[in-house]
């Protein structure tokens, strides 16, 4: 088994992770889209205008991405708009520590919540596994297990 | 006999990373969409502009100390070598506290003022305790916990925080 099958074998249960990482994390801010609202805010980076819109709209992207590493359906683009979100979340992170603010990141669960998850650089170094694994997936994912390469297989 | 060859205008296949763009553009739009949607459908659904700030308290970094945590029927927190210090307010304190205790309210938006801790140090030394224990409201969170790691971390050792705060720690004292 040459190396790049087996990176295109290991993409498989990568993407399956990335996918129950941002579902898991999107299913709070869909039930409860004030709170996450709230968690932006607590950034204060993005300006009171966009707030609200970034807390309706955002789930529904990781949650359209997840579904879509899940099944295997457009791997590349899905694992493109997973590894941006994970570069943007790990700015606001990394802003956030370098003013000292002690927050709870409102990945998971929000501000407030009983498992709170306060920032701190291994909340960094947490989206940056995540942000490596999906480039990996990107790179090396070649629709096994997946529905891309079902529908390609359709058409042929 | 020349025929005149007619070709069809090629049209050129799209370069992959346009369709890639573009593919990335719609799987957003279409979240977006939904999103917006199932916003404007939910029954309590967010308005898309916030028209007032959010109120948002984040603690500033505090200079957290080591506190250990201390049950209210501890035989030593009532004797004379431990400092007694009361996190609540002044007009809470007026009402009942322990004996011996000293007030030093904790603020929950400002440092405990250097000054407040340097007399605090010197009232320690001269009572010859070796102990420091603090009691809150018994809230959760509670102002003695926090008032406790505040002054370990300025400076002040041995600190205890008593579980429960004044309810308990007045209660076990009737007893």
């Amino acid at each position: 088994m040459t190396v790049t099958r087996l990176a295109a074998w290991l993409a498989v249960p990568a993407r399956w992770y990335l996918a129950g990482v941002f579902v898991g994390a999107c299913l709070h801010k869909i039930a409860d889209p004030r709170s996450f609202a709230l968690d932006i805010a607590t950034y204060d980076i993005l300006p009171l205008a966009l707030i609200n819109l970034i807390a309706i709209t955002l789930p529904w992207i990781e949650l359209g991405t997840g579904g879509m590493l899940f099944a295997g359906w457009r791997v590349r683009t899905a694992s493109f708009l997973v590894a941006v979100m994970m570069a943007v979340f790990m700015l606001a992170l990394l802003i956030a520590l370098t003013r000292g603010l002690d927050m709870s990141c409102g990945c998971f669960a929000s501000q407030g919540a009983e498992e709170e998850d306060p920032i701190s650089s291994l909340t960094v170094l947490r989206d940056l596994v995540w942000f490596g694994l999906a480039l990996f997936v990107f790179a090396f994912d070649r629709g096994r297990l997946g529905l891309d390469r079902w529908l390609q297989r359709r058409s042929a | 006999m020349a025929v005149a060859q007619i070709t069809q205008p090629s049209r050129r296949p799209m370069p992959g990373s346009l369709r890639f763009l573009l593919e990335t553009a719609a799987v957003t739009a279409v979240a977006v969409v939904i999103a917006l949607l199932f916003n404007a459908l939910r029954p309590a659904g967010l308005e898309l502009i916030a028209r007032t700030p959010y109120q948002i308290l984040v603690p500033c970094p505090e200079p957290g100390g080591p506190v250990q945590i201390v049950q209210p029927d501890e035989s030593w927190v009532l004797s004379a070598r431990t400092f007694l210090v009361d996190a609540r307010s002044p007009r809470e304190f007026n009402l009942q506290h322990l004996p011996r205790a000293v007030n030093l309210p904790y603020d929950w938006l400002e440092p405990v003022p250097e000054d407040d801790i340097l007399e605090l140090a010197q009232s320690i030394a001269g009572s010859g305790a070796n102990r420091v224990a603090v009691y809150g409201e018994g809230g959760r969170p509670d102002s003695g916990e926090h008032l406790g790691k505040e002054i370990s971390g300025r400076g002040i050792k041995n600190v205890f925080f008593i579980s429960g705060g004044a309810p308990a720690v007045l209660g076990s004292e009737e007893q």
